[in-house]
């Protein structure tokens, strides 16, 4: 479904390259999860994915069924189904979350084919899709993230990604600053949404979600390349050593221990 | 004789200096318009002596410029350029006004037409007999000693030439009296409609509102541009809370796109009274709002909320005055301005905190959202403290839209257009989701959703 392809980013303002040639594929009904320590590219490369501006690809594609999304607009990746559930999601007062979800439903739901709803049918679809983040009806009548605290926030773009059904979401470091009863709730929520007909790529620095949600392929970013995949093993060792026997340009030693 | 002769023509010509300076055409412009007008009437002497007082006040004070620190940033000239006619001399061409009522106030309403009080648009049925709204001019000439004790003593403004002038022409306006203990359920609408007309008039309006111990009254004031057509606009209200009293006050100003509109309001609070007001500015190619609040005892809180959506050529200035002058007042300003095209938006908020005024809480923020290359913000908090014991907090931010924010919505599957209008109504609509009167809550709510959808036409 989609593929990336030695992908090279720098950030437009200074041109630091950040990604320096990616590579990735993801299919449908597969959970992925990417991992690595702060600054090693990851979050960029899930707002290169959704179409963030700062950034400039000068190498290598990001494909979608094949085709060259490069050119396309933030709105438009939405409108093709791509997601993405933000590290600091952005307040915005004075939009109620209902408001947004309907905007952006009927929008998305215009291009992709579906029956927009109206309010009433709106009304009912979102209320339901409560429950997968189990959140109360009273969340929807407050503003987009303004002043909810940052498992509220976390839990927020889960649910919004409950409500617009994407083909494929990238959840940027959706654990952090989650307690354990709402990283429980979270988790069981991505698990409820990923099927057959989409897929889930989980960017995270810790592994500890991965104990709730098992991941299909994991790989290991370093310094804006994906330097290793591998299954599910892959986290627990990344857990139990750390990410310094990855780097291949340094002797490897982690803790005196020869790799 | 030969030394006579010689020093004559000399002291002729000094005298030809002295009592012929040049005189400038602003020195004289109130007073020329004055002059004019020369229909006023009443029987009251109440408002006779006033108006002599107005009168000699408008002699004595100098017309401001841009050399004057309150008004060096922006320029006067679209009003002494022209000449302006009084509003008697115009004959209305009235449509129905009933679209511009507020259903709320059905049986609470004064309307004025180019500053004449219509009586019959008027309606004040729904109000009890404790409660005085009336025309000014009528009441206190049917010996109500109200107006001769209360009217012209809030709105000092430091000899200000406007609210002098607006002084010497009172004729009509807006009186209420909320008696002590009674509140009013009813807002009361003060809708001053302005006429289209080929030649430029000026209008004043006058509101004098006293809000007894323990009263309670919301006031929807409504300035009303019927065309496109140039006139200048001259309202000063004056309000006064007694202990106890709260007065809730929402000022709309959509003025023809041509207007002028100078407006001062004055309110002096006792203990425990609470003033809130909010202003609207949409309107007016030219409009500056000068509020001031006046702290008379202590233990008392008010807000002076404002909101200014700007495009076009517009202009607009507040100056406001927050005076603490005693101990314990909790005070709140948050004023936004939405700027687009070549418009141009100043704020200048006063916050005085007298000597021994302890444990003032007061807040200010001027926030200013930028749509535009072209236009132009002059922001200025003014914080004169000589207490302590206080917590004054104040910012003034000038920005764009956030791109983060616009990523988030469109990572949302909303356009650029969509996102952009979003954000711009929810920066605007923070200021007006307290006002009360549901139908002023949701004309505004309409006239921002009108404003973003139009501003950000005109960029694409």
């Amino acid at each position: 479904m989609l593929e990336i392809k030695n992908l090279h980013v720098v950030v437009e303002e200074d041109g630091t390259e950040i990604l320096k040639g990616v590579n990735l594929k993801i299919n449908e009904g597969e959970i992925h999860a990417i991992m690595g320590p702060n600054g090693s590219g990851k979050s960029t490369l899930a707002k290169v994915v959704a179409g963030h501006e700062a950034y400039e690809v000068t190498e290598g594609d990001i494909l979608l069924d094949g085709e060259s999304i490069l050119e396309l607009d933030p709105d438009e990746r939405a409108h093709l189904g791509m997601f993405l559930a933000f590290q600091y999601p952005v307040e915005v007062p004075g939009v109620t979350n209902k408001t947004l979800l309907r905007e952006a439903y009927n929008t998305i739901a215009e291009k992709r084919g579906r029956e927009e709803l109206d309010p009433l049918q709106f009304e009912d679809y979102v209320n339901e899709r409560l429950d997968v983040v189990e959140m109360k009806p009273e969340f929807l009548e407050r503003s987009v993230n303004a002043g909810f605290s940052g498992g509220e926030k976390k839990r927020n773009e889960i649910f919004q990604m409950a409500v617009l059904d994407p083909r494929i979401s990238f959840l940027d470091e959706t654990d952090s600053g989650l307690d354990i009863d709402a990283l429980k709730i979270v988790s069981k929520g991505i698990n409820h949404l990923a099927n057959e007909n989409n897929a889930v790529c989980l960017v995270t620095h810790y592994q500890r979600i991965l104990e709730y949600i098992v991941p299909d392929h994991v790989h290991v970013m370093l310094d804006g390349r994906i330097v290793k995949s591998g299954d599910k093993a892959l986290a627990v060792k990344l857990e139990d050593k750390g990410y310094d026997w990855l780097t291949d340009t340094a002797p490897v030693s982690v803790n005196g221990e020869q790799n | 004789m030969t030394g006579l002769q010689t020093r004559h023509p000399y002291q002729l010509m000094e005298n030809r200096i002295s009592t012929m300076p040049k005189i400038k055409k602003t020195d004289t412009f109130l007073s020329d318009l004055l002059a004019k007008e020369t229909s006023l009437n009443g029987e009251s002497t109440a408002i006779k002596k006033l108006r002599q007082k107005g009168i000699d006040d408008v002699r004595n004070a100098s017309f401001p410029g841009r050399k004057d620190e309150d008004w060096r940033f922006i320029s006067l000239r679209e009003l002494y350029s022209d000449s302006f006619v009084p509003a008697s001399h115009i004959e209305a061409d009235l449509p129905d006004l009933s679209e511009y009522y507020i259903p709320e106030s059905e049986g609470a309403r004064l309307v004025f037409v180019n500053g004449r009080f219509s009586a019959e648009h008027s309606s004040t049925n729904d109000l009890s007999d404790d409660v005085t709204v009336g025309n000014i001019s009528d009441i206190s000439a049917s010996g109500n000693a109200l107006v001769e004790e209360h009217l012209n003593a809030y709105g000092d403004f430091d000899g200000d030439i406007f609210s002098s002038f607006n002084t010497a022409m009172l004729q009509d306006g807006a009186f209420i009296h909320v008696p002590e203990g009674i509140t009013v359920d009813t807002p009361v609408q003060l809708l001053y409609v302005q006429t289209n007309a080929d030649q430029p008039y000026f209008t004043t309006s006058r509101c004098l509102v006293l809000a007894d111990k323990g009263s309670e009254i919301t006031i929807v004031e409504d300035h009303i541009g019927l065309g496109d057509n140039k006139y200048f606009s001259l309202p000063v209200v004056e309000i006064n809370l007694e202990r106890e009293a709260y007065v809730k006050h929402t000022k709309i100003q959509r003025e023809s796109s041509e207007a002028i509109h100078i407006a001062r309001t004055a309110a002096h609070l006792k203990q425990h009274a609470n003033y809130e007001s909010y202003t609207i500015t949409l309107g007016a190619r030219l409009s500056r709002n000068e509020p001031r609040i006046t702290q008379l005892e202590e233990e008392l809180e008010f807000t002076v909320d404002g909101l200014v959506l700007l495009d076009g050529d517009q202009v607009s200035d507040t100056h406001s005055v927050m005076d603490h002058r005693f101990s314990h007042c909790e005070s709140h300003q948050l004023h936004k301005c939405v700027i687009n095209g070549k418009a141009h938006s100043v704020f200048n908020g006063k916050i005085f905190v007298r000597k021994d005024a302890q444990k003032i809480d007061s807040f200010q923020e001027n926030r200013n959202l930028l749509l535009s290359r072209k236009g132009l913000v002059n922001t200025k908090p003014q914080l004169e403290i000589f207490a302590d014991d206080v917590v004054c907090t104040h910012g003034a931010t000038i920005g764009q839209l956030e791109e983060d924010e616009v990523f988030y919505l469109k990572s949302r599957g909303l356009n650029d257009h969509q996102a952009r209008e979003l954000l711009t109504y929810a920066f605007a609509l923070e200021t007006i989701e307290n006002i009360t009167v549901d139908s002023v809550q949701k004309l505004l709510v309409e006239e921002v959703h009108n404003y973003t959808s139009r501003t950000l036409e005109s960029e694409e």
